[in-house]
């Protein structure tokens, strides 16, 4: 469902992505972790059509986004690493608004909504304005709706953060159930407890080069360190720099 | 004091690294054309003032009189612009700048926060005050070949009355903080809206500006001067610090110092309250304005009513759009104020025409009509491209960090952008052709002219939107706290500067031929073919000029805010 060719983007001198090629299957989550600065939320700009590469191709879905924009937007539910929003509007307007631009069926629109604001504790908070939100209550809401319109792609940075420990165990079977649904799921984060629950596959980006990539065991295999957290080899294959 | 002095590094830091060569807003163009607008408001500012004061020396008797009343009037409106600005800043340096979370977690007293950003703000409030105050004591101290002393007395007199202002803004803020309901700050803006549109209006008519057209009061124009008042009391700063300059004017140092003295210690006294008032409510005004303020006025149900439905002809996601921005606006109580003001603008404008004694003119009155009707055209051009500087130009910036939507959303830049346009093109051509052809009614003019301003108006309007909105996306702040300010960026200044060019130019090319037609109606005579050629000419080069300041723009915009 994505792959990511030869994807490079320069900020002036700065190469903050350099020949990035992974791919992620329908179905699978996909953690991307990586050091404060790796490029990991230039990467998630990129796929969500944010930023345009200085060179390579992004192929969501089976389209060049580059090529076919609004085709691949619609297939994407899209969360930044922050939770910025309008914040004149309340939460159920936000949400109608996103449902106009991905043209969700506008019969379902009223059932799916409230479903999403019931499920991330947000309908009594449904019609205030969102200037009144908590940060964490911000960031459910644009995780909700980013799955107003059931899109096949999801991308996430930092999809925690803010979260309630209550937030996040449903943010997570959220999120396995959607991958058994064949969603493909493309996580960034920090949080490694996070990655090593959720992920099917996780990538290890630095300095905007894939350093390593794999599932927890294969990546314990990659830094030869047996039984370890998935903590020690992240700080591992960073240390040595060049496993792939 | 250390402490205060480190609580202003940042923002001196700030000024200073904006400056580096390396920044990249420092673009040479950038500076030119902020130094040049400076340059010429400033020098023209003196030289009006020079040549004013130069003919009022030679008016008999009541020359020096009308000087001094002068003096008067622009230390007192100095004050007035002061006062506003301070307290503007005031909310915003003391109460709204998102800084402040942090400056509040740090381990330093609110009073060193207060008074920090007090300084700040009182620099922030006065600088340009000041700079423009410059040239007007100058012409005086020129006319009056006032010595060293008059210039030392006025620069001192000039930051007593700056820290008087603000430090009386700084009493008045956080006594509204402490009073409002909590969250409820942004409402002393809404009211102070409506207060200096009182004043604006008040004033405008206080100067009674129809009445320097009128051939029979000519005669009297300098006892009307005489008879406009300022207020005088003994007890008002602006009082001393007028008789403090009027004193420096004519050498009487004492008396001079006196009034200085006078005007420091209430400076003093005031930031010395405001101290003792800031020591018991800062800290309390600013927690109160943490908290979000309910809705002002609550949205009002009827039945099914809402803007979805009533934009429900439109495409899905231009209604969503469209819905959103709409609510946005009227949502952010920062608008309203500019709103009545605008409201204010117009009104005046249109009063303006209606007090005009044609009758009274020693100009033929159909000629001095239809000039004046060419003239409306123009100032009603302007008026459209401050409104267009104020609402259109900062629509794109509005988006703020929430710009990620659009660009995450399965809608095209192009597409965004066209909403937009259409968004304020519609209400912009609504109420600039009811102000070109309500004043062309008021002026009485033929019908051709009432069709040429209404046809003029119909292709400027989407002229002038649609390089608002391209220049908003060439130029956009999405970082700003305050997107609305962007009107006073580089990019506003552009916007401001290629309307009138563009205004300027569409006006020239209609009012040639038109002049030469009206003549040879006059005079009874045909026209030939070349004044015809000229015409279709003129008049096509004008719609083709109005055409490439829609597409080329937005084009502009479009690219711009795709390669981000």
């Amino acid at each position: 469902m994505i792959n990511l060719n030869e994807l490079t983007k320069h900020y002036g001198a700065t190469i903050a992505v350099n020949k990035l090629c992974l791919h992620a299957a329908a179905g699978e989550i996909y953690g991307f972790i990586g050091p404060n600065g790796a490029g990991k939320t230039t990467t998630i700009r990129l796929m969500g059509g944010i930023l345009a590469p200085t060179s390579g191709n992004i192929i969501i879905g089976g389209m060049d986004i580059a090529q076919n924009p609004i085709a691949v937007k619609k297939l994407i539910g899209f969360v930044p690493d922050r939770p910025f929003l309008y914040e004149k509007l309340t939460g159920m307007e936000f949400l109608r608004f996103s449902a106009d631009l991905y043209e969700v069926n506008t019969a379902e629109f009223s059932p799916k909504a409230e479903q999403l604001l019931h499920q991330f504790a947000l309908r009594d908070w449904a019609d205030e304005i969102i200037e009144a939100y908590s940060h964490g209550m911000k960031q459910r809401l644009i995780i909700a709706s980013a799955l107003l319109h059931d899109p096949k792609i999801l991308i996430i940075d930092e999809p925690m953060v803010g979260l309630d420990p209550a937030a996040v165990r449903m943010v997570k079977d959220i999120f396995k159930e959607l991958a058994q649904k064949q969603t493909t799921i493309f996580i960034s984060t920090h949080t490694l407890s996070i990655a090593e629950d959720l992920c099917h596959r996780i990538g290890v980006i630095h300095k905007g080069t894939l350093l390593a990539e794999g599932s927890v065991d294969e990546l314990k295999h990659i830094a030869k360190l047996g039984e370890a957290r998935l903590e020690e080899v992240f700080l591992t294959i960073i240390k040595e720099n060049a496993f792939l | 004091m250390n402490i205060i002095l480190s609580l202003l590094k940042p923002r001196v830091f700030s000024t200073i690294n904006n400056l580096r060569t390396d920044n990249k807003r420092n673009h040479w163009m950038r500076i030119f054309m902020f130094s040049m607008v400076g340059i010429v408001f400033w020098a023209g500012t003196f030289i009006i003032l020079y040549r004013v004061l130069y003919y009022f020396q030679s008016v008999q008797d009541f020359g020096d009189i009308l000087a001094m009343k002068l003096l008067s009037m622009i230390i007192m409106t100095f004050f007035v612009l002061l006062l506003f600005s301070s307290i503007i800043n005031c909310l915003s340096h003391l109460y709204l700048s998102q800084d402040l979370q942090l400056l509040h977690s740090l381990p330093v007293s609110a009073k060193d926060i207060f008074l920090s950003r007090w300084l700040i703000s009182t620099f922030d409030s006065s600088w340009m005050v000041v700079a423009f105050s410059l040239p007007a004591f100058l012409s005086y101290g020129l006319i009056y070949k006032a010595g060293i002393i008059f210039y030392t007395i006025v620069l001192v007199a000039i930051i007593f009355i700056c820290l008087i202002a603000s430090a009386l803004a700084a009493i008045l803020v956080l006594f509204g903080a402490t009073i409002l309901p909590a969250g409820r700050i942004r409402t002393i803006l809404i009211i102070l809206g409506f207060i200096l549109v009182l004043l604006f209006v008040f004033v405008l008519r206080l100067t009674r500006p129809e009445q320097l057209v009128n051939p029979d009061s000519f005669a009297s124009v300098v006892l009307y001067l005489n008879s406009l008042q300022t207020p005088n009391s003994s007890f008002l700063p602006t009082t001393w610090i007028t008789a403090a300059v009027k004193a420096a004017l004519r050498g009487e140092i004492n008396s001079s110092l006196f009034d200085i003295a006078l005007t420091g210690s209430c400076a003093f006294m005031l930031i010395f309250i405001g101290d003792v008032i800031a020591r018991a409510t800062y800290f309390m005004g600013f927690s109160k304005s943490q908290t979000t303020s309910p809705r002002l006025f609550k949205p009002l149900k009827y039945k099914d009513l809402s803007w979805e439905s009533l934009l429900n002809f439109l495409p899905r996601e231009s209604r969503a759009f469209a819905v959103k921005e709409i609510r946005i606006f009227f949502r952010d109580s920062t608008q309203w104020p500019q709103l009545f003001l605008m409201a204010a603008l117009i009104a005046i404008y249109l009063y303006n025409f209606s007090v005009l004694p044609l009758d009274k003119s020693p100009i033929k009155t159909i000629y001095l009509q239809n000039l004046f009707s060419f003239l409306n055209m123009g100032l009603s051009a302007f008026v459209l491209s401050a409104l267009a500087a104020r609402f259109v130009f900062p629509a794109v910036s509005m988006e703020g960090n929430a710009f990620w939507i659009v660009q995450a959303a399965p809608v095209s830049i192009k597409r965004f952008l066209w909403i937009k346009f259409f968004l304020y093109y519609l209400p912009l051509l609504i109420i600039t052709e009811i102000l070109i052809i309500v004043s062309n009614l008021l002026l009485q003019v033929s019908l051709f002219m009432m069709i040429l301003s209404a046809v003029t108006m119909f292709f400027l309007v989407p002229a002038i939107v649609a390089l608002a909105i391209g220049l908003g996306a060439v130029y956009p702040d999405f970082k700003s706290e305050n997107p609305a300010q962007v009107v006073t960026s580089f990019g506003g200044l552009m916007l401001m500067i290629i309307c009138f060019f563009l205004i300027a130019l569409v006006i020239t090319l209609e009012a040639g031929p038109v002049y030469y037609a009206f003549m040879a109606d006059v005079q009874g005579k045909q026209l030939s073919l070349l004044p015809v050629t000229w015409l279709i000419v003129s008049f096509g080069l004008a719609i083709f000029l109005c055409f490439l300041s829609v597409f080329y723009p937005m084009r502009l915009g479009e690219k711009n805010l795709r390669i981000r």
